[in-house]
């Protein structure tokens, strides 16, 4: 009986976060879906917890790509994976459990659709999957490759770094991996602890040759990945999982492109540029509005997109109008990479700086689970820091 | 109750016929017969894997059933090929210690590995390597002014002055460029083998390694994920003895690499790596295997390293004078080779001579000329990190750029492309 409710709240929990799936290495209770239902009224204190700790804003429908379709996170990437296929005869897709579909249901379909050559499971293994990928990318075939949360993709780093990132270098541009592209959900989910919600971007920061693609929407995942895929180097891109079911709005049915190494500047201001990207871009947005509404701050709100190579150009024209930078994500304080950002703008924007740049950030700890709430740099933590910037 | 549910949920999965009165194991992961025996399997490492040779030490065909009947100019080519590596090797290394090149690794006493099996390949087969088998590259006729640009990074380096030497690379004759990292070509050979299957480009990828290499993960997942995905692709250990001054028995305690194939269900043998005849044998019908099946090959070429690992390397540390002319001397790829020529009336005295000579004053002309050619432009640092540029590297350039004009003095400009 305790079993039973004990599953329950996890499931409620799971429903909360918006989250789905199987989790690989997941000790708890099975998750049979046919137990969830619809949240009851969130008066008790212990159920507060799990409201998430954003609120998924969409864009307004694109006009210019042709007839959209409601999707969610998961849905805009099974559709640009689908149209890669489609066009391009040499692509495949593999990793663990991509076969059936995914544990987050991001390839649901395309084996089916696509055959058994093209969408297959592999062992479960990082370093293979990765350097398998480099192979099939080295012949010049498209490569996608799934690493199933991105906390795992450390086996990979050897091959990620020493040999992706630097093979056209190290070549003189005889052989290269271009073709390849490494997807893996990314980031917080509400309970997922220390290795179900790594945000590992800042590592791979540190890392000339490959690009690394973090995206907040669907409409915009599916148009990074897709330049993701078709970009002539190896790409990481990291999907926020939190937003997989959680984020839903009408995205182009047919490809499209978002470019690579563009911020985007998603809500102009004046008073203080904000930089987020993945799920915290909705974070900053909200502030944005408290700002507006509690102290009458103007707020631009900046995504930027790519990680490496980065848009400074964006970022420091905002800061030279504004004069204040807040940037903020989930990965821990120490190196993430709100350091990047801050150090090279105040290098390059020194004297438009009104207040010290602010950085509002996961602690130096590993991602803990109970203790989430306390752990995530959430909206109101970052409009304190706004705050004090502003009276600065 | 729990085999309904498994099978409502799961309705890809192969249907078994059960039944619950038969005493056969059904467990999805093996299949094998109960035992009532408690036994474990010894390995066996006394008598282990035996070791296939065509030629005896003095280079005469033991079973002439295996004799390959390799016509003479493929056999002069073979021999030539050896012959000219160590040449090279012999130069390269003494260029070195004169510190005319920064690094160098010699071949000495492997080269009937990698003209053996280069041999048995179709000149369009994918070659990734480890970082000593340069006469693979000998035997595809990559040219002595390469091998030496490498060396020195000079601005005909097609590498562009990028690495170390020995780190060759060669898109025309499919020679995936070397990198330092041990096995982390073993993976991406696979890769390519899979994205070849589906091309149906009637292609084998081969992938060089030695023992030492074999022990990193990326050896495991290779070996596993050429197998699980039916990948056409020959697994070459070049098993010499030594990972730098680490022996076997300090780097394995089982029957070598080659017990180690069946594991993980791959088709594997083991040769005398000093027998060109036997290497290629193995090669070329692992070859025709592997692409007419879709499934891996693993071969293990026992051999011995008898040069030092490195530059960086005094192996006299670690092993002793009289090992290392045991081999010189009694068990070399080239001497066994150049007595079968002898034998066969297709060598003698004069031409090895004439040919010592000759191939002394080719690698010599090559040295020269690449000692003499200057390095290539420092722009060169800068690009091929992306296919493009990116803003940021570019602005890094012209710092340097502009440092170098105030403080050029200080740098070995003179011998860079201007």
């Amino acid at each position: 009986m305790a079993v039973v409710a004990a599953a329950a709240g996890w499931l409620l929990r799971l429903r909360a976060a918006g989250a789905e799936g199987h989790w690989r290495r997941f000790r708890g209770v099975g998750l049979a879906r046919g137990f969830l239902h619809p949240s009851a009224t969130v008066e008790d204190a212990a159920q507060r917890r799990q409201v998430a700790h954003f609120t998924f804003q969409p864009d307004p429908e694109p006009r210019e790509y042709g007839q959209t379709q409601k999707m969610n996170l998961f849905q805009s990437v099974t559709s640009a994976l689908d149209n890669s296929l489609a066009k391009d005869p040499t692509a495949v897709i593999f990793g663990e459990d991509v076969a059936f579909g995914g544990v987050f249901r991001c390839t649901v379909g395309l084996r089916d659709k696509y055959g058994k050559d093209r969408v297959f499971n592999t062992p479960l293994c990082e370093q293979g999957i990765v350097g398998f990928g480099i192979g099939i990318a080295v012949t010049g075939a498209t490569a996608i490759a799934e690493i199933q949360f991105a906390d795992y993709i450390f086996p990979a780093f050897d091959q990620i770094v020493n040999e992706a990132a630097k093979y056209r270098y190290r070549s003189g541009d005889l052989f290269n991996c271009g073709s390849l592209t490494i997807r893996s959900p990314w980031g917080c989910v509400g309970h997922g602890a220390l290795y179900h919600s790594q945000s590992p971007e800042a590592f791979f920061a540190h890392c000339p040759g490959i690009k690394v693609v973090i995206p907040r929407s669907p409409f915009q995942a599916k148009g990074l990945l897709l330049s993701c895929i078709e970009d002539k180097n190896p790409c990481i891109f990291f999907e926020p999982k939190i937003l997989y079911r959680a984020a839903a709005e009408q995205v182009p049915i047919e490809p499209y492109n978002i470019p690579l190494s563009q911020a985007e500047v998603i809500q102009e201001g004046s008073d203080v540029t904000l930089v987020a990207w993945g799920t915290q871009v909705h974070v900053i947005r909200e502030v944005a509005s408290m700002a507006k509404e509690k102290l009458g701050v103007s707020c631009e709100v900046i995504d930027l997109r790519t990680i490496i190579p980065w848009d400074v150009d964006t970022v420091c024209k905002s800061v030279i109008k504004t004069g204040r930078l807040l940037i903020s994500h989930e990965a821990p304080l120490t190196g993430g990479f709100a350091s990047e950002i801050s150090s090279t703008v105040q290098e390059e924007c020194f004297l438009n700086l009104e207040a010290p740049i602010s950085r509002v950030c996961g602690y130096d700890t590993p991602f803990p689970h109970i203790f989430e709430p306390f752990y995530i740099p959430d909206k109101w933590k970052c409009y304190d820091a706004l705050r004090k910037m502003i009276n600065y | 109750m729990s085999l309904n549910l498994s099978l409502a949920q799961h309705p890809h999965r192969q249907q078994q016929q059960f039944s619950s009165l038969d005493d056969k194991p059904q467990f999805p992961g093996a299949s094998a017969e109960f035992i009532d025996k408690l036994e474990f399997i010894q390995p066996n490492v006394i008598s282990g894997i035996p070791i296939y040779r065509v030629m005896d030490r003095q280079g005469q065909i033991i079973n002439p059933s295996e004799d390959p009947h390799l016509p003479k100019e493929k056999v002069l080519k073979l021999y030539k090929s050896m012959t000219l590596l160590n040449t090279m090797d012999r130069i390269l290394y003494e260029s070195q210690r004169q510190g005319r090149i920064s690094f160098y690794m010699t071949n000495y006493g492997e080269e009937g590995t990698h003209v053996g099996s280069a041999a048995a390949l179709d000149n369009t087969d994918l070659v990734f390597g480890q970082y000593r088998e340069a006469g693979v590259l000998m035997y595809r006729d990559y040219p002595l002014e390469l091998f030496m640009a490498q060396c020195y990074g000079n601005i005909s380096d097609l590498g562009k002055g990028r690495q170390m030497p020995v780190h060759y690379g060669c898109k025309e004759r499919h020679f995936v460029t070397i990198s330092s990292p041990l096995a982390t070509q073993i993976p991406q050979a696979v890769g390519a083998a899979y994205a070849a299957k589906r091309a149906n480009a009637n292609r084998v990828v081969i992938c060089y390694f030695g023992e030492g290499a074999a022990s990193e993960g990326d050896a495991h997942a290779g070996f596993n994920f050429a197998a699980t995905l039916e990948c056409p692709i020959i697994f070459f250990c070049r098993n010499n003895g030594y990972a730098i001054s680490t022996p076997t028995s300090e780097q394995y305690r089982g029957d070598g690499i080659a017990a180690r194939g069946p594991g993980y269900g791959i088709m594997s043998i083991r040769v005398d790596g000093n027998d060109v005849f036997a290497v290629y044998n193995a090669t070329k019908e692992a070859r025709r295997r592997a692409v007419a099946e879709n499934q891996p090959f693993l071969i293990e070429a026992m051999t011995y390293r008898i040069g030092h690992h490195s530059t960086s390397d005094d192996s006299s540390a670690y092993r002793s004078v009289d090992e290392v002319n045991y081999w010189d001397k009694q068990d070399h790829p080239i001497s066994r080779l150049r007595h079968y020529l002898l034998s066969q009336g297709w060598w003698d005295e004069e031409q090895e001579k004439a040919w010592r000579k000759q191939s002394r004053k080719k690698v010599m002309e090559a040295f020269e000329q690449a000692e003499r050619k200057p390095k290539p432009n420092p722009n060169l640092l800068f690009s091929d990190v992306y296919q493009e540029m990116p803003a940021q590297l570019r602005k890094q350039q012209e710092s340097l750029a502009r440092h170098l004009q105030t403080y050029g003095e200080h740098y070995p400009l003179e011998h860079f492309d201007k």
